[in-house]
């Protein structure tokens, strides 16, 4: 929350643009599943697209036929209807300019257009005519039901694929989260990581639902285009194509900037979502500071270089559109005034005949390419922006994963619980050791306590056994069976642990306690929670067990938080114990009371046990005395303060400042041996 | 104590179900979120002005080409008329020739051959040049039209980034102040959605689908009062179509409204999951809950995904049916235009002017069920973010609070009650004490005996139900909560660290203090020698939560975080539970030296916090049960002495036999 460059890339992470194509083809790997959903989709495309392009005739047809009066002869009907297809598509520059009535012009015209083939009916009835009329119409009507139709199912199915595809990626995503290893939470933001199932995600669906259609009937529509444009005159359709090599140019100029912004602006919605992650859930430390004016201005900052990267991006994206659409103005204005120099020149180009009715054709056409060219674009920019959370989210899913079953892993047999470490040094970060060559073993049934000063690498210890960090040398065995040659789920779940840092979901009591043991009934959580001395507090909650705590627990005091914990921890039955300051925020006789079960539950159990009270560590079997990641003093209590040696100081120090109180029946005299520490 | 049975927000439960109520699709929320757009001034109209341009640019553009093709038929024409003078037509018809010769090329009907002869030659000659500056005015229009598309597409996005920018400014520092009773009912995950995917849902309406709406509606009017204008009688035909279709995208907006208020709350439900999995991994981990953990945030997607591809089947089959209410507008024209048409009523010409209208006319009109749906999701996403700026924290500044002057430290407790919101049970009741400036207050009591509430209620975090809370005679309710709570350092149980280095987590309640001071306070909580042992020292950095340190080390960063802000009143909340021994001393030394001249209140969990105390208030089940100094309440107090005993006394009294004996 305090800022910093670069903390939303991971190792190895870059601002370098990953291959398109490489993202691209991931993307497929996620489609590939529903290819008989894309099948039906491109065959429901092609089908309405060519409903798009017949209706247009249709009404060409409707003008040819019927209306067209008796007086224009052969040649005008196909020019009529070429021009019809471009007013349905976009402008009309016949109702503009040319009054079909004027029968003059028209004759005059007609005589100079040579290609006119279909004819009308000019001795048509005018009943005759109207029924044709309504037969023809007919015909329309029923081809815009049927577009409507495969319309409405192509959409669905679009977005029904694009949905589920999208789904499995998410999962995809969540499942990686719970294979990364614990060191991998140390070095990325939550926040960050969150943004990359939701937004991220959120980006790639608006690329790859429905507008993925618009893109299969605009490719569609401009095959069909070419086609009918090379089939006329090829000279003429090269010509009216001329400008697409720019127009290519422009789209990946843009695209490439686009992308390069757009990259940017994910990254900087993780920043936004890491922000709002750290703060939310830390509102309380920021009223308790009174921080919330600088967090405000902070997120003010990290919201503003989400805006600009977002503007700058939208800076690309929009000014492709308009680039494509003026550069098929520059098409029209082409095909116009060589046409038409063509025309006045004596009617050839390149060889063949140019005809006004050609030209007009071929403005229609050129007309016509703009409106799938801007749907491919719009998709291309959104695509863009889509690749780049895409990048985000595979670049997570391809993070090394450092604890990782082996390929021969076995399940780990029931565990008797003689847990040995040899040589092991362990760290963090390269360079800087928190465990250095130690050695020790447990046998089944015994406690072993694990105390030093802060940071000595108490809780290293701890982490090693389950496995959520692995040595840098050395071995972790349990049973004899070096941890790291067994599936982590076999041995995890033989192994219960509570940490101080309780972490309590929002569900009910119950919920929470039967985490520890999935499927266990409510009878076996609740005797869990009378084990735990939780049952009474419980009690007292509003809901008693079915009682929805806020998140992370909130509403509970810290010692009752911790009380659910060792219930949860007690319900899973496990071979070995690890407390991790377990108990620290529980009052004494309640922590003793606690003691007592688990000494039941726990018989002939193996546990582990970093505490700093005297209560909870004095009984166990051995002591493991921990300084700067060396055992330095190994041996029982009674035996280590005979020693007088590191351990020995480090008891003492706790009775220094206990005051001389005469009626203290028990307060040693005071001050003890303040020369000790 | 305190359950969550009371949800001001309308949130999903926590096994991710949706749940509470989903937002309505009120339009209200949608006009507030317009008024953001008061704040760019000027500037919000800008896209609209640049839209104008574009539109008459792209207008232009038709006649534009009609006039070319004026051009070259003229011309050819022209060309082909002189070669007929010339060469094909006997001059002995010529006379006969030239009237029908004059009406073709539009010329005057009292012309001469000759003057014939001239025009054409002139339009022949001049055919090349009107081409070419017809060609290149329509590049020019086009770039014009380019240009201000281009203008009208960045400043709308603009825009509705500026209004994105702020609305999440407002959350974010609205979320920050909302009291602890509200986040306790909240989870961060939902908060976040609305701060973030919601945002961006309303942004994209004002971003797109609002300039759309107006340009839509200014279309459909002009086209409706052409139309009148050009043939009554045939847009009578094709009007009643026009209601039909309105009223099914009415119909499309107030379902999808709904509808999309329910995938966001299935989308926060994912979100919390998400949030509460990657916060609390070590859990997941250690109790190898990763399957079932999966099936759960599996199950979300699925529901998010139903939702969503509810909406899509409303959205799938209404849509088209507007589309096809637009089309069979235009059919209808068709046919009873062409009627007109064939009974000589209308001519072609006309007709097809008319039916390029509808098009301006009915695409716009299938156009509207795009917008309505994005009003819909903008509605509904609107009322999400407004629910959290409309939230009333429970503890607020009061109108007339005045800043609380530099405090002596005298904190009185005056007949206090408290239960924690949506849970009747009360965690304090009749609560009264006074602590003197300067006097160390011990709390003693069972887990859950209201320790923590105490201290919770001297901060403000929460108000009491019954009764008061003064500090030097000010009810802490009447002063500004910001002048209050940067007067007192509280050391709290769990311990967050905040990415950001070292430093920066010390200094996290002084931004602006100097390094120097910040040492200072490092040392004083025996913080400075790990620091320091770290290569980087103060500026090492501490990734969230802390979770590189340990407990012990963290601990002591926030006693450091504590003391420099050299409060007049001092919160410990069992501050040194997770600290060794020997660092438990240094502390203990460095606090006691500390809570001299000033007021702390202390959560006793060790023997010397009592011993020193000025005041024991021993509480049991949300009552005080004994109150004194130490030797008296040993004396008088059976709980206290019970308590005593059994909860501080026991470790130093075991040690006692075993310390001689040692150091004998």
């Amino acid at each position: 929350m305090f800022g910093g460059d670069n903390r939303h890339l991971f190792r190895g992470e870059t601002s370098k643009p990953v291959n398109t194509a490489t993202t691209m083809a991931r993307f497929w790997k996620y489609f590939r599943h529903y290819w008989y959903a894309l099948l039906l989709v491109l065959a429901l495309v092609i089908i309405s697209t060519w409903a798009q392009v017949i209706t247009p005739e249709l009404s060409g047809q409707v003008v040819d036929c019927y209306l067209t009066p008796a007086a224009a002869s052969a040649g005008f009907g196909n020019f009529a209807g070429e021009s019809t297809q471009t007013n349905a598509q976009t402008n009309c520059w016949l109702a503009a300019d040319a009054p079909a009535n004027d029968i003059n012009h028209t004759a005059i015209r007609s005589a100079f257009l040579s290609n006119g083939t279909p004819s009308p009916s000019p001795d048509l009835t005018p009943d005759e005519r109207i029924a044709g009329l309504g037969r023809l119409t007919l015909f329309i009507v029923f081809f815009y039901i049927v577009g409507s139709v495969l319309t409405s199912i192509t959409f669905y199915v679009m977005s029904w694929t694009g949905q589920q595809a999208l789904r499995e990626m998410r999962v995809d995503v969540f499942n990686k989260l719970h294979q990364l290893s614990l060191g991998f939470y140390t070095k990325n933001d939550a926040g960050d990581l969150m943004a990359r199932i939701t937004a991220d995600a959120e980006a790639i669906q608006q690329a790859f639902g429905f507008a993925l259609v618009s893109v299969f009937s605009g490719a569609l529509l401009l095959v069909w285009i070419a086609y009918n444009m090379l089939a006329r005159s090829i000279p003429f359709a090269l010509l009216s194509m001329s400008v697409m090599p720019l127009m290519v140019i422009a789209t990946l100029f843009f695209s490439t900037q686009a992308r390069k912004a757009f990259r940017k602006s994910r990254a900087e919605m993780g920043s936004v979502n890491a922000e709002l992650q750290e703060t939310i859930s830390a509102v309380r430390e920021v009223q308790a500071f009174n921080r919330a004016d600088e967090n405000i201005e902070n997120f003010r900052q990290v919201n503003a270089a989400n805006r600009d990267a977002n503007v700058r991006a939208v800076s690309f994206t929009s000014a492709l559109a308009p680039a494509l659409e003026a550069l098929g103005y520059v098409a029209l204005a082409i095909v116009v005034c060589v046409g038409g120099a063509a025309l006045l020149s004596g009617g050839e180009l390149f060889g063949t005949v140019v005809s006004l009715g050609l030209v007009v054709t071929f403005m229609g056409y050129v007309q016509r390419f703009n409106q799938p060219i801007q749907q491919i674009s719009v998709l291309w920019t959104n695509l863009q922006n889509a690749v780049a959370g895409g990048e985000r989210i595979f670049n997570l899913i391809d993070q090394k994963v450092e604890i990782v079953d082996k390929p021969d892993a076995k399940p780990m047999p029931q565990i008797a619980g003689a847990v040995a470490f040899s040589h092991v040094s362990a760290e963090y970060n390269v360079g800087e050791p928190v465990l250095k060559d130690v050695s020790f073993s447990a046998t089944p049934g015994q406690t072993i306590a694990i105390v030093g000063p802060t940071g000595a690498g108490k809780t290293t210890i701890i982490n090693l056994i389950p496995r959520f960090f692995d040595v840098t040398s050395g071995s972790v065995t349990i049973d004899g069976i070096d941890v790291r040659d067994v599936t982590q789920v076999s041995l995890r779940r033989q192994i219960g642990i509570v940490l101080q840092d309780t972490f309590l979901f929002s569900a009910t009591v119950m919920e929470n306690i039967r985490f520890g043991k999935p499927g266990a009934t409510d009878e076996e959580c609740i005797a869990a929670a009378k084990l735990a001395l939780a049952d009474q507090f419980i009690g007292r909650l509003a809901d008693g067990y079915q009682t929805v705590l806020g998140e992370r627990g909130a509403g509970l005091s810290q010692g009752q938080r911790q009380l659910l914990s060792i219930a949860r921890a007690a319900l899973a039955d496990p071979r070995i114990l690890i407390l991790d300051e377990a108990t620290s925020s529980v009052d004494t006789r309640t922590e003793r009371m606690i003691q007592q079960a688990f000494d039941v539950l726990l018989e002939g159990r193996t546990s582990f046990v970093i505490a700093h009270r005297l209560s909870t560590i004095q009984n166990a079997d051995m002591l493991l005395v921990l300084d700067k990641g060396q055992i330095v003093e190994r041996g029982t209590h009674k035996e280590l303060l005979a020693e007088h040696g590191f351990y020995y100081n480090l008891y003492m120090s706790q009775f220094q400042n206990l005051p001389a109180t005469g009626n203290t029946p028990a307060a040693p005299t005071a001050p003890l041996r303040p020369a000790l520490q | 104590m305190q359950s969550s049975t009371h949800r001001p927000v309308g949130k999903p439960d926590g096994k991710g179900g949706p749940g509470g109520r989903p937002p309505s699709g009120d339009l209200k929320s949608i006009g507030r979120a317009l008024k953001y757009l008061q704040k760019q001034s000027g500037k919000a109209l800008l896209p609209y002005l640049f839209l104008v341009v574009a539109t008459l640019a792209q207008l232009a553009v038709p006649k534009l080409v009609s006039n070319i093709i004026d051009a070259v038929t003229n011309g050819v024409i022209a060309n082909t008329l002189l070669d007929a003078i010339n060469n094909k037509i006997p001059a002995a018809f010529m006379d006969q020739a030239l009237p029908k010769l004059l009406e073709v090329a539009k010329a005057p009907a009292d012309f001469t051959k000759q003057q014939l002869l001239d025009k054409l030659n002139l339009d022949v000659t001049n055919a090349p040049s009107y081409l070419l500056t017809a060609g290149i005015t329509i590049v020019v229009f086009a770039a014009v039209r380019g240009v201000f598309a281009f203008l009208q597409a960045y400043w709308a996005e603009r825009n509705s980034q500026a209004v994105a920018y702020d609305i999440r400014n407002d959350l974010y520092a609205k979320i920050q102040q909302l009291s602890f009773s509200y986040h306790d009912q909240n989870q961060t995950g939902q908060l976040m959605i609305r701060a973030t995917d919601d945002v961006e849902k309303v942004r994209l309406f004002i971003g797109q689908g609002f300039l759309q709406l107006i340009g839509t509606i200014i279309l459909i009017a002009g086209t409706l009062i052409i139309l009148f204008t050009t043939n009554a009688q045939l847009a009578l035909v094709a009007l009643p179509i026009l209601p039909i279709a309105l009223v099914l995208v009415m119909v499309l907006g107030t379902v999808v409204g709904p509808l999309s208020g329910r995938v966001q709350m299935r989308l926060s439900a994912l979100n919390t999951i998400l949030q509460e999995n990657v916060a609390g991994i070590k859990v997941v981990k250690a109790f190898t809950r990763e399957r079932e953990e999966e099936a759960k945030f599996e199950t979300a997607t699925r529901n998010l995904v139903k939702q969503q591809l509810q909406v899509a089947r409303v959205f799938a089959f209404l849509l088209p049916v507007i589309f096809m209410v637009a089309n069979l507008g235009q059919a209808a024209a068709t046919y009873f235009g062409g009627r007109q048409i064939i009974n000589d009523t209308l001519t072609l010409g006309q007709w097809q002017e008319f039916s390029l209208y509808l098009i301006y006319l009915f695409l716009p009109v299938a156009q509207l069920g795009l917008i309505v749906t994005q009003i819909g999701q903008a509605s509904a996403s609107g009322q999400r973010i407004f629910e959290i700026l409309d939230a009333e924290s429970d503890v607020k500044d009061k109108p007339d609070a005045t800043l609380l002057p530099p405090v002596n430290g005298r904190i009185e407790f005056d007949e206090v009650s408290f239960h924690y919101a949506g849970n009747a049970t009360p965690v304090l009741q009749g609560v009264s004490f006074t602590a003197e400036p300067g006097q160390t207050i011990a709390l003693l009591g069972a887990t859950g005996s209201g320790k923590t509430s105490i201290i919770n209620l001297i901060p403000r975090f929460y108000d009491p139900s019954v009764g008061r809370i003064l500090i030097d005679g000010h009810d802490v309710r009447d002063v500004t909560l910001d002048s209050l709570r940067s007067q007192i350092g509280i050391v709290l149980q769990e311990t967050t660290l905040f990415s950001g280095t070292l430093r920066d987590n010390i200094a996290f309640g002084r931004p602006d203090a100097t390094m120097d001071e910040v040492i200072a306070a490092a040392k004083s909580a025996a913080a400075h020698d790990f620091i320091m042992s770290f290569p980087q020292g103060y500026d090492t950095p501490v990734s969230e939560r802390g979770t590189t340190l340990s407990g012990g080390q963290k601990q002591r960063i926030a006693i450091a975080r504590a003391l420099l802000l050299d409060p007049r009143i001092l919160i410990l909340d069992d501050s040194t539970s997770s600290v060794d021994l020997a660092t438990e001393g240094v502390i203990q030394r460095a606090l006691t030296k500390l809570m001299k001249g000033r007021t702390s209140v202390v959560i006793a969990q060790r023997i010397s916090t009592v011993l020193n105390a000025d005041q024991i208030l021993v509480l049991d089940k949300g009552q005080i049960v004994g109150r004194g100094k130490h030797a008296d309440l040993l004396e008088d107090n059976p709980i206290y002495a019970e308590i005593y005993n059994s909860q501080l006394v026991g470790d130093a009294d075991q040690a006692q036999p075993e310390l001689q004996a040692a150091s004998a």
